[in-house]
Formats: C-alpha cells, structure tokens, sequence
C-alpha cells in the first residue's frame, strides 16, 4: 500500500523535513477532505439522488441528526480522505508504532466504509422498493397484500446487512445458508405457481410474433367457435353469441386451431 | 359582508350531497363528517367511499358537473332528484366555487355510460379522446383533418368492414396511449377510412371502409358521411365510435346510434 512508498522517502528525509512535510500533508488533508466534502454535495444535486433519497426512512432519520443523507456520505468520503493523511504524516514522522498498528487500519479502513455504504444504500434501497412496491399494488384492495412490500423491504435489508458483515470479516456462512434457503423456496414456490402462467406466456409470445389468426378471424378452439376479439400476452378472447371465451394461450397449443375460411 | 356569507349559507342549505371536485384530503376529511361527500376528480388520492373518476380534464364546469352528476346517479351514491352542491376549482388556485344544482336539471346525455359501460377499457377510450382531441386542435401539417376511431368489439367491426388498401398496422402491436403513436396516428390521419382499436387498446387497424347497415341510425342532420358511418357501427356493434368532424372541427362520441357527446378540441 501507499506504506511502501513512505518507507524510502523517510529513510532518505531528515528529521526536520520530514515533520514539516508531516504537517503540510495534514494541511493539504484537510483542503482535500473541504474538496471532497464539496464536490460530493455537487455529485449529489446534479445526479439527482437528492431527490431519490428524499422521504426514506434513513433520510429523514438523518435529518433529525440535523444533517441528511448527502451530510452523511459526503462525511464518510472526506473523514477517509483526512483519515489517510494523518496516516499518512504519522507514518512520516514516526510518531507511535507505526509498522505494527497502523497497516491494519489502513487495511481495515476501507473496508469499513465500504460496509457502511452497504447499509446506506442499503436502506435506501429498501425502502425504495418497499415505496415502489406499495405504489403497484395500490389498487389491490387486500388486507394480505400489505405483507409484501414489507418482505421486499427487509429482504434488501437482510441483504446488506449481510454484504456489511461478510466485508468487515465477520463469519457470515450461517446467514448465507439462511439466504439460500429463503431464495430457494421463492423460486420453487414461484415456479410452482406460476408454472400456467409461464407456459401461457410462452405460447402467447410466439402468437404474437407469428400471428397464425388475428382479431376479426373466426376460429375454434376445443369446440368453441367464434370471433377472436382479443390476442394478448396470456390469453385469447373469443366471442360469439354474446358469450365471450378467455381461452388460455397455452390451450392453442395443446389442443391447436381452426381457422375458418369462408363460413358463407 | 354578512349579506353575502349569507347568501352562501343559503345557497348550500339542505342539500342532499356534496361533489368535491379536486379535493385535498383534509378537506375531504372535515367535509365528510357532516354531509354526503362525492369525490368527482382523475384519482381517488383520499380514498373516498363515493367516487366517481373523471377521465377527462373537462375545463367547462358544466360538462364536469354534469359528468359527475351522470357518474353518481349511474353509481347510486344521490337520488335523481337530488339538491347538489359542487364545490370546484376553476381558476387553477385551489377550490374555489361553490354552484348549486338539482341532479335532474341536465338531460341524461350517457357520457359518463360512454366511459363507463363500454365494451373498452376506460383508459382506452380516454387515450383516443385524446389524440382525437389533439389532432382536433393542430390538424395534419396545420390543415384541418377529419377522423374515425371506432373502438371496442374490434372481432365485430373487422367483420363489419372492409379494407380500402393494405393495413399499415398488420403485425405490429401498438396501443393507444404508447409514447409514439400519437405522431403515427396524426400521419396516418390523412389515409381514407377509419382506424379500428381493440378493447385493450391495440391499434387493430386503419384503412377501413365500414360496411354496416345504416336504417334507423338517428343523428343529426347536416352531419357528413363519417359521422353517419360511425353512428351505423355503434348501432351495430357494441363498439363506440369517435369521430373529428373535418367541416367544423368538432369532437363527438356515438354510442349504440347515439350522438353522446360533443366536444369542441380547442376548449381542451
């Protein structure tokens, strides 16, 4: 790391200079975390994640510190960049045991920020989908649908919280099993009840691609003749004599379809 | 100034309901402890118990009034009879006018059944009136176009028509209401015929020459071939029909042979 390179220089400095370069590096430092501090508050209003953050749960947890989401990550960005120049001019000076204590933070350092982003943008997230999640299903007037937003919701938690641990060290191969299991289950249980959909999906995809009939047809499926009123991704709707069949698409394939030409 | 606060307090004693056009929700909130409250607006944001969804932006207070009213009564949420006051934004500042009005004074004109009881998807119906009204107020390339949508019961009214050349719609899946197809229908407006639209909204086709039989379609006269046509269709079919008058640049409606509504597109 940026050690190495402090080594050479120290062996090769006087006393003196290296203290005065020690403290120029901590006033450059301090210059350097302002600029990173600014520029991250810039970073923030032009990308426009201002308004992405604005009303979740972290932010507004953030606010009654009395700072905000950007305060926060900006203040992360410039206490690592002033956190390595002091490392740095300790280093140069010599000023504690530098060799033993030192590279363990510099190592462990950026991993912690890196962990705490992950929670950041973790809550964020989550709350995000949870918002986006409680917007679709808005109009489904069920008591039990409110279960879901909330399971996305901490699921993206459990989810980072996780990447947190496993990146500060911590022994996550319990959790992840947990994981597993839990992502496992959604997807049997999704394939299992989505299993009609997916095959009406499928067929329906080629029967809109292909068009073998299209609305204004006569046609017959399993005995029931009519006009094709509408072709959409899962179902055919055919109508005749006031009766309106929602033929499933998959249906067209099993058990195929007649045209019918000329009924004059 | 008690004169006149008493002249409101008059204006709105013993009514039978309230229509909230454009409510927020805390005046939704005091005002439905003490009265019968109709939300009339685009979204149901207070979650109101009478609504009535308003698919157009009317900016005449009469036609929104008389929508509502038409939305309530089909709804049963106030007798035919009833005392209504309307509470409505009308200079983009907030509510802001209070009018008073008997449920029967306006003539049953079946636009709200228009939106509402149709074969099509509201949304549906609300997408081509709006490209209709749209094409209405520009016109192609600034010259005044004339129009024909029918919409809904699209099986029907491919069975009822025949193509006056070949469809520039055939394979593709375009609904009314994409992004693009506002320009697409505006350049395809200056072909012949008229433009056939599914339930859910699929551009079926356009170039149709619609062959229905037109005894006993009752629309005013002075109305050209377009509108003739259309009125046949909808008696015909359950289809509804929307039609851009190229003479008098006027918007109108027909359902079931019926002229039901009638718009002009620049008060839009």
């Amino acid at each position: 790391m940026q050690l190495d390179v402090v080594e050479p220089l120290r062996d090769a400095l006087s006393e003196d200079v290296a203290f005065t370069l020690a403290i120029t590096i901590l006033v450059a430092g301090v210059f350097a975390a302002y600029a990173v501090w600014r520029w991250t508050g810039e970073a923030f209003r032009r990308t426009g994640l201002d308004e992405v953050v604005e009303g979740t749960t972290f932010e507004r947890t953030a606010q009654r510190f009395n700072t905000s989401t950007k305060g926060v990550v900006a203040f992360l960005f410039a206490a690592s960049v002033y956190g390595l120049a002091v490392l740095l001019a300790f280093n140069l000076v010599e000023v504690l045991e530098v060799d033993v204590f030192w590279p363990r933070v510099a190592e462990l350092l950026p991993q912690v920020m890196i962990a705490i982003f992950a929670i950041i943008i973790g809550l964020i997230l989550g709350d995000k989908a949870h918002l986006y999640v409680q917007e679709r299903l808005r109009s489904v007037k069920l008591p039990e649908a409110s279960v879901l937003p909330d399971l996305v919701k901490y699921s993206i938690f459990y989810i980072a919280a996780l990447i947190a641990l496993a990146q500060i060290g911590v022994a996550t191969t319990a959790l992840i099993v947990l994981l597993a299991a839990y992502a496992f289950g959604i997807v049997l249980l999704g394939a299992v009840a989505l299993k009609d959909l997916l095959a009406a999906g499928a067929a329906g995809l080629y029967l809109l691609f292909t068009e073998p009939y299209v609305i204004g047809d006569e046609v017959r499926i399993d005995e029931r003749r009519g006009i094709v009123q509408e072709v959409d991704i899962f179902v055919t709707r055919v109508e005749a004599n006031g009766e309106e069949y929602i033929i499933p698409n998959q249906r067209v394939f099993q058990s195929g379809i007649v045209r019918i030409r000329d009924s004059e | 100034m008690t004169g006149l606060a008493e002249f409101l307090d008059e204006l709105v004693a013993d009514v039978d309901a309230v229509f909230l056009f454009s409510p927020g929700t805390s005046r939704y909130e005091s005002l439905s402890e003490e009265a019968n409250v109709v939300v009339v607006s685009p979204d149901n944001d207070v979650d109101a118990e009478s609504f009535v969804e308003l698919p157009l932006e009317f900016d005449d207070l009469t036609e929104r009034v008389r929508f509502g009213i038409e939305g309530a009564v089909e709804n049963g949420y106030v007798e035919d009879q009833a005392e209504i006051a309307c509470v409505a934004e009308v200079f983009d500042d907030g509510l802001d006018t209070v009018t008073r009005v008997r449920a029967d004074q306006f003539e049953q004109s079946g636009v709200y059944d228009l939106f509402a009881n149709s074969r099509a998807e509201p949304s549906v119906i609300r997408d081509v009136l709006e490209v209709v009204v749209e094409l209405g107020k520009k016109g192609q390339k600034g010259k005044p176009v004339g129009a024909l949508f029918v919409v809904g019961d699209a099986g029907k009214v491919m069975n009822k028509s025949r193509p006056l050349s070949y469809n520039p719609f055939e394979k593709s899946h375009v609904h009314v209401g994409d992004p693009i197809v506002n320009v697409m229908l505006k350049e395809f407006s200056r072909l012949d015929g008229a433009f056939v639209i599914s339930d859910g909204g699929k551009i079926v086709s356009a170039y149709r020459y619609l062959e229905p039989a037109a005894e006993g379609v009752d629309i005013p006269k002075g109305l050209g071939a377009r509108h003739m046509a259309a009125g046949a269709i909808t008696r015909d079919t359950t289809a509804i029909a929307i039609v851009l008058s190229e003479s008098d640049g006027m918007v109108r409606a027909f359902k079931s042979g019926e002229l039901v509504l009638e718009l002009d597109p620049e008060e839009y």
